[in-house]
């Protein structure tokens, strides 16, 4: 139901001018047509473009850079060293146009960079960026969100939610930080006219076919699978490329290295990838994960199991990311099908 | 910007012993501090140690934490890290973060009799208990210490071997896989060796690190002799980056060997998957 005191409506052709609007006052990163679409920082509203299914990359990077300096470090006058700490979080961010199977993998996101030890960059960015979303009515093939209780035309996950619902959007808030954008921009956004409800679940028609799997029992499921031959098969496929893991909008590996220049350097830290095999190999030269087969099963295994022993859910938002640009079509749904029907494990 | 859990204290080394030919002592003091500062460890923790510039890498404390003067870690030159930390000389400057991961289970040790199993370098992080031990001696039973190593160079901490055989009610047994003229002990692998030492299971509580097919023959032969597997602990090493369980890098199975190690049972790696 639209809740009539928090929601808006703004007309299509007012939109250009609340993101020029954005964008002076916030760091704002929005889609951007390039080769692809991709989440950019623009300076104006022109640059936005809202013609897509999904981004090829979700916005992960605008919390978890793909580089990103940890500290800086420069030689003092005794033998010691001086460091000091990466760029603080840049000021206030707003990300426009997430959708809401990324939006709902920063909260997983947050499980990881939160707890006992606390990232305080990934955190402060967090802190300071307010997320408004794009509800999907148009779904790829390769979705299948809903699987994960994600329902693709909601802001659960956001603060704010636009619906577009033909002339105008819908504008929901669903968070105090999304109320208090709203009020800020009041003038770009009108009272309801009445008839947004009906133009949206219209809307959601688009929606009813999205594959939606049974993963209630996955957990439970995979663990007699660690020590069968289903994932020789996936192994032996498996290219070892690692894209599935970069595109991944809730894979949270990391490396850490060190640069170092003539009187100082900097430590930072970049995306790693479980498919790599120097992922896990120690330094004595033993390896955990010695060939792809180990390395398939740790992905999964973290996605649908150790993921969830940790923190409750599952490590998937059904993007379908990993599945469209896999190589060699490694089908994650598939996999889930394999195993929840117990096919996987007669294998 | 709250704590940053990714940078370094710096430290200075105020000595490095060598202990064989690829291993050093090193022992540190936690700058603005006397010594250990508020570096507040457990026996059986690690630390992050930075050599900046070149890099970090996890580093099981060798010292115990009744003697908080300094810290000491035994590093053999195994890779860029260790390379770069051995080209170090006294007075230089390291970083540390931590100390990271779980400990043994020292308090619930109270009591019991202790055989304490060493191989190579793995003897590192059962220094720190066997100090812990000494310096709280009259908590513990009888001490039993099997340590060996591939050749008498290779046995690390060899000028405190008097000392630890003149603690009340301990033994120090040591083997070699291979010997020279002058060496007088055991010949012989630790499992074999440990086999022929054959200890009473009775009250005893088993801690051991070396070699990965040395723990594994280890556990084998401690099965043999009647010791369960909640009184067989074991400390494990992986890959590791942040040391904080972010990285992703350590697990096994649902554990993080960073965080929810490194010490295991052998009943709680029992429950885990076989990677």
């Amino acid at each position: 139901m639209v809740d009539q005191t928090k929601s808006r409506i703004i007309e299509k052709n007012r939109l250009t001018e609340l993101l020029d609007k954005l964008a002076q006052d916030y760091h704002l990163i929005a889609p951007v047509r390039d080769n692809n679409v991709s989440f950019r920082r623009v300076e104006s509203g022109s640059e936005v473009t809202l013609d897509y299914i999904n981004t090829v990359l979700s916005p992960k990077n605008a919390f978890f850079p793909q580089t990103e300096t940890l500290f800086r470090f420069s030689r003092d006058d005794s033998r010691g060293f001086r460091t000091e700490p990466g760029a603080e979080a840049d000021r206030e961010q707003v990300i426009f146009g997430i959708r809401p199977c990324d939006a709902r993998s920063l909260r997983l996101m947050d499980m990881v960079f939160n707890g006992q030890y606390k990232d305080s960059y990934y955190l402060d960015r967090r802190e300071k960026t307010t997320l408004i979303g794009l509800a999907c009515f148009d779904p790829a093939e390769t979705c299948f969100c809903p699987t994960f209780g994600i329902d693709p035309a909601s802001g659960e996950d956001v603060d704010i939610l636009l619906s577009d619902i033909g002339d105008r959007y819908l504008v929901e808030a669903s968070t105090e930080k999304g109320a208090a954008l709203l009020d800020r921009f009041a003038e770009f956004f009108a009272e309801l006219r009445g008839d947004e409800e009906q133009l949206r679940e219209a809307r959601k028609a688009g929606l009813a076919g999205m594959k939606k799997l049974d993963v209630s029992a996955i957990a439970d499921k995979m663990a007699p699978l660690y020590e069968g031959d289903y994932w020789d098969s996936i192994g032996m496929k498996c290219l070892g490329c690692g894209i599935c893991t970069y595109l991944c909008p809730t894979c949270h590996c990391f490396d850490i290295a060190d640069v170092s220049l003539d009187e100082g350097g900097e430590r930072f830290r970049c995306w790693d990838s479980c498919m790599f095999p120097e992922f896990t190999l120690m330094a004595s030269g033993e390896n955990p994960r010695p060939n792809r087969k180990a390395r398939v099963q740790q992905r999964f295994f973290h996605k649908f199991k150790y993921f969830h022993d940790r923190n409750g859910e599952l490590a998937c938002v059904g993007c379908g990311r990993c599945l469209r640009y896999c190589p060699v079509n490694i089908d994650i749904t598939q996999i889930i099908e394999d195993v929840t029907s117990g096919k996987a494990g007669n294998e | 910007m709250s704590e940053n859990i990714y940078l370094p204290r710096m430290a200075t080394i105020q000595s490095m012993r060598p202990e064989t030919i690829d291993v050093t002592t090193f022992r540190v003091t936690i700058d603005g501090s006397d010594g250990t500062g508020k570096f507040e460890y457990k026996s059986g923790q690690f630390a992050e140690v930075s050599v900046l510039g070149v890099g970090e890498a996890p580093i099981s404390i060798t010292s115990s934490p009744t003697r908080p003067e300094a810290i000491e870690f035994s590093i053999r030159r195994v890779g860029e890290l260790t390379n770069a930390l051995h080209e170090l000389e006294p007075l230089d400057k390291i970083g540390i973060r931590g100390p990271f991961g779980n400990f043994f289970p020292l308090e619930e040790m109270e009591g019991q009799n202790l055989l304490i199993i060493g191989g190579g370098i793995g003897l590192a992080p059962l220094r720190s208990v066997i100090l812990n031990v000494f310096d709280n001696r009259a908590k513990y039973g009888k001490i039993d210490i099997i340590y060996g190593a591939r050749s008498p160079q290779d046995l690390v901490f060899t000028s405190e071997y008097k000392e630890w055989q003149a603690v009340d009610n301990t033994r120090l047994h040591l083997t070699v896989d291979r010997g020279d003229e002058e060496w007088k002990g055991n010949v012989g692998l630790v499992p074999t060796f440990l086999r022929e030492i054959n200890p009473s299971p009775e009250n005893t509580i088993s801690i051991t690190c070396g070699p990965p097919i040395m723990i594994k023959f280890v556990i084998e032969a401690l099965n043999e002799l009647g010791f369960s597997s909640e009184h067989i602990i074991t400390t494990l090493e992986r890959r590791m980056k942040c040391g904080v369980g972010k990285c992703g890098r350590c697990n096994i199975g649902s554990k993080y060997v960073c965080l929810d190690g490194p010490v295991f049972t052998l009943k709680q790696l029992e429950e885990m998957p076989s990677d």
